[in-house]
């Protein structure tokens, strides 16, 4: 086994001095953050790691303007526990969040959590981003206000770049407020009865924060003043029916059922965790189509989604690596938008990293290649589309 | 065959137009100072022909520039001279309004306006609104990444567009996005979004659609100063309340709609806050309660608080006028569009009112406050010689907020008009990265050239002076 150099800079000035280098070497480039997303997709061939995990600092903070400036390699978590001081947080609850992931790293996912519901995934709440490309050019695009039209949005061409076009060394992000008040409503039900009163707690104007199905339980948050919280919790009781239980912020079973979510989502060694787009109407439909194909196969699957995102993810746990790779088949079948984020072992064997590829896959390739032209970065990851 | 017959042979004769005095129509948009006639426009009526069109463009080099409405502010839509201009006023089918999935799918010629108005009777409605929002596509808003007074909390076209069909530089004709925004890849059609037209031709889009607020609640808050009602916005924000709407009028801006319609503003006051609120009732009751207290901490001389729908109708009007009422009280005025940090409005009025000063010239401000966008109207008299001076201090205004930690512009885009500021904001490397992606979306050069992006040629001519959109004039659209 050939040694592989890790690079950690520190500053925005030593990464770009550590690409330079990396450049004239002609090294294959793996960019990792906390490494709670390295198995995303393909597993990329690499020379060397680029570890920005040394550039955790905190460059900017204006609670006034509501915006922060981070190093790329800050973790999310510590970020919403400085900004928590000033009632704030970055509108962004993804899983990985917990396990330590970067906020760069977050955005080179594309990840989301349930709020993605109301405040959309991290490419919403990024307004600027600072990026070193494969050649050592430093670029920056966006800014500091959270409405700027300016130039082209480089930071939405590296959400879900997976490390393969530049690595993002500082990223600049807005603000939401801490609402004073959140409660949870939790119902037992089935897909599509979740679906159903999830669509009627959002035309009803209720405004849920986040409706997530998980468990066989349909979750959905209110955030808000203290009594806006509690008129809308009776009214969502009188629509949930029977079963249906309110579940104040400080509630510990309201705790554990997001927890449950979002430890569905991050999956364990020897898991398969796959991520799926559809429809939200497709929803109740994928539900089924897991519990059959589970049954089929002898695995143990269990399954959250955003319904109203269209946003899914199933976790495939026991069962050998075959069972595991005719399960994600049939799930890549019905929404080919999949991403396999956690491979069983021995699943790589059975499955390209990917599926069918996406309309616009040639101009994902014109853009790789206008980018990182000597394919050097992330080599592999999007294999077999480029 | 020359190209242009080759459009006509693909598209008809009936849907091209090659005469002069039926070209003029074409040659600019809302920022009217600049002109170019184009060699053709062509009119399509399917994403099919738009291809086409394309791709005759693409075998011989022809430069093209896609138009909807032709209402954008910084020149995006100015043809090419020697080239042509496709037109998507024709492709303006609701596709489907599908109240389940929360979604619609309509051509890029829909205006704005008709989304919301497909969507009204599921109870649902289209967020981002732009003041030309009757008249302005949906196609323009994807290029522009349009904004509105209500994207302080519902963000921008960016925020609300989950696909869109795209022709290619090339003539290919692509799907950018998905069903869903959890999709893997490259976010390409965040980055189309807001591209000005440079990187294709949007043939459909699929838009969120959200639910109406149940309450609304509306009110204009007078400051003896304009300090002040900058320092209330900056407590609202503080305070964690994110309104639907913050707009701010200064003294000149009021004056011009008192002089033009019926006013619902006091007309002698300084500066007035327009504060919305909206979402469930007793939120909005509560923090509606505490913006009132905030304007009054920060000195608001009085607060009128909109009585009823028809009230709130008025105030938005008298808002939504201002820009035409200030073309009224000057004949000629530039419209500026950058943004500070929320933190520095205060202090950024009143440098701008210091340079004014200095200037000899008038500033009216009307403008989105609550997300730090600013509208400065340099006012002007072309007949008393002062365009060179106004320009001036316009530019210097844009580029003040720069210096503040801003940009450029917030939504009327870079276009030709602002091209040469460009590198007042970023650095060569970050321009040139940003010319990567074009190069892979467009290798050859040939969507809208000539904008965003400074060229020697484009920097070296001067404009002319603002006039007002025609549409404006005949007050079919008002500006914000
Ligand atoms: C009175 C007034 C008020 C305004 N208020 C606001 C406001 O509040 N907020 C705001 O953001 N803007 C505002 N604007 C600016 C303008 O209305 C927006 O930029 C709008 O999105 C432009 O739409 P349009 O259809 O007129 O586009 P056009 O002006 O025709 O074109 C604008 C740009 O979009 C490109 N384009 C058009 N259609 C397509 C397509 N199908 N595919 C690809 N590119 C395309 C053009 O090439 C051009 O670069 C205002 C303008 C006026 C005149």
């Amino acid at each position: 086994m050939s040694t592989v150099t890790t690079y950690r800079p520190s500053t925005l000035a030593d990464l770009r001095d550590a690409m330079a280098e990396s450049a004239r070497a002609g090294e294959r480039l793996a960019v990792a953050g906390a490494g709670t997303a390295v198995e995303w997709g393909g597993a990329p061939e690499h020379d060397a790691v680029l570890d920005t995990t040394a550039m955790s600092g905190l460059i900017s903070y204006n609670p006034t303007d509501m915006t922060v400036a981070v190093q790329a390699g800050m973790p999310l978590r510590s970020l919403q526990e400085t900004l928590a001081g000033n009632a704030q947080w970055v509108a962004l609850d993804p899983a990985l969040a917990a396990a330590g992931a970067t906020v760069g790293g977050l955005v080179a996912t594309a990840d989301a959590g349930p709020v993605r519901h109301t405040f959309g995934a991290s490419r919403d709440s990024v307004i600027g981003v600072t990026v070193v490309l494969a050649d050592a050019t430093v670029a920056r695009s966006g800014g500091h206000v959270i409405k700027n039209v300016a130039g082209y949005d480089l930071a939405k061409l590296f959400h879900g770049s997976l490390g393969t076009l530049g690595v993002l060394a500082e990223v600049v992000l807005r603000l939401h407020p801490r609402p004073s008040a959140t409660a949870t409503l939790a119902v037992p039900c089935h897909a599509a009865a979740a679906f159903d009163l999830g669509g009627r707690l959002i035309h009803g104007s209720l405004e849920p924060v986040a409706v997530e199905w998980c468990g066989r339980v349909l979750l959905a948050r209110f955030d808000g003043t203290a009594g806006g919280v509690e008129d809308r919790g009776r009214r969502a009781m009188a629509l949930a029916g029977d079963g249906a239980e309110w579940l104040p912020g400080d509630d510990e079973r309201a705790a554990a059922h997001w927890a449950a979510v979002a430890d569905l989502v991050r999956g364990a060694e020897g898991d398969t965790v796959v991520r799926l787009g559809t429809a939200p109407d497709r929803t109740p439909s994928l539900a089924a189509l897991v519990a059959r194909e589970a049954a089929a196969h002898d695995v143990d699957a269990a399954m959250t989604s955003s319904p109203f995102a269209g946003a899914h993810t199933v976790r495939l746990r026991g069962g050998t690596a075959s069972q595991h790779a005719a399960v994600v088949t049939a799930l890549r079948a019905a929404a080919p938008a999949a991403t396999v984020c956690r491979w069983t072992p021995g699943l790589r064997d059975q499955l390209p990293a990917w599926g069918e590829p996406p309309p616009a896959v040639a101009v994902l390739r014109a853009v790789k290649r206008a980018f990182d032209p000597n394919d050097r970065l992330g080599k592999g990851r999007f294999a077999p589309w480029f | 065959m020359s190209w242009s017959a080759e459009l006509v042979e693909a598209l008809g004769r009936e849907n091209v137009i090659t005469d002069p005095a039926r070209l003029r129509t074409y040659e600019c948009d809302g920022l009217t100072g600049y002109r170019v006639q184009p060699a053709m426009v062509v009119l399509p009526r399917s994403a099919g022909e738009v291809a086409a069109a394309v791709r005759v463009c693409a075998r011989h080099g022809v430069p093209f520039v896609a138009r909807g409405a032709g209402t954008g502010l910084s020149g995006g839509a100015l043809p090419v001279a020697d080239g042509i201009v496709i037109s998507l006023q024709r492709l303006r089918r609701i596709m489907e309004v599908d109240p389940v999935n929360l979604r619609a799918v309509v051509e890029p010629g829909v205006t704005n306006l008709d989304i919301s108005k497909a969507a009204a009777p599921y109870g649902l409605y289209y967020a981002p609104d732009p003041s030309s929002q009757q008249v302005c596509t949906i196609g323009g808003n994807v290029a522009e990444n349009s904004g509105g007074a209500h994207c302080l909390k519902y963000g921008f076209t960016v925020n609300h567009v989950l696909a869109a069909e795209v022709v290619l530089a090339d003539g290919t004709v692509t799907r950018l996005g998905g069903e869903s925004p959890q999709l893997p890849g490259y976010d390409l059609l965040g980055a189309f979004i807001g591209s000005e037209g440079t990187l294709g031709i949007v043939t459909q889009v699929t838009v969120r659609l959200l639910a109406k607020p149940a309450a609304i609640r509306t009110m204009v808050a007078d400051f003896a100063t304009v300090a002040g009602a900058g320092d209330a916005v900056t407590g609202i924000i503080a305070a964690g309340i994110v309104p639907a709407a913050v707009e701010m009028l200064d003294n000149l801006a009021i004056q011009a709609v008192a002089a033009s319609t019926e006013s619902v503003y006091t007309p002698d006051t300084a500066a007035a806050l327009v504060v919305e609120l909206d979402g469930p009732p007793d939120d909005v009751a509560e923090q509606f309660d505490e913006v009132q207290e905030i304007c009054r901490r920060n000195g608001s001389t009085k607060i009128m608080v909109a009585a009823d729908a028809e009230h709130r109708a008025l105030i938005w009007r008298g808002r939504k006028a201002a820009f035409a009422a200030v073309g009224r009280i000057s004949p000629n005025y530039f419209v500026q569009d950058g943004v500070v940090p929320r933190g520095r409005l205060a202090e950024v009025l009143g440098r701008i009112a210091a340079m004014a000063d200095d200037a000899g010239i008038r500033v009216a401000n009307v403008f989105h406050a609550g997300d730090g966008n600013l509208h400065p109207l340099v006012l002007y008299s072309e007949g008393e010689g002062q365009h060179d001076r106004a320009e001036h201090l316009s530019t210097q205004i844009a580029e003040l907020c720069v210096e503040l930690g801003g940009s450029l512009s917030g939504e009327h885009g870079i276009g030709a008009d602002k091209a040469c500021s460009m590198p007042r904001m970023f650095g060569q490397d970050d321009l040139a990265t940003m010319l990567r992606l074009r190069s892979a979306f467009d290798p050859d050069g040939l969507c809208n050239p000539g904008k965003v992006f400074p060229t020697p040629r484009l920097c070296g001519e001067r404009p002319g002076p603002y006039r007002p959109h025609p549409l404006e004039e005949a007050g079919v659209i008002e500006r914000l």
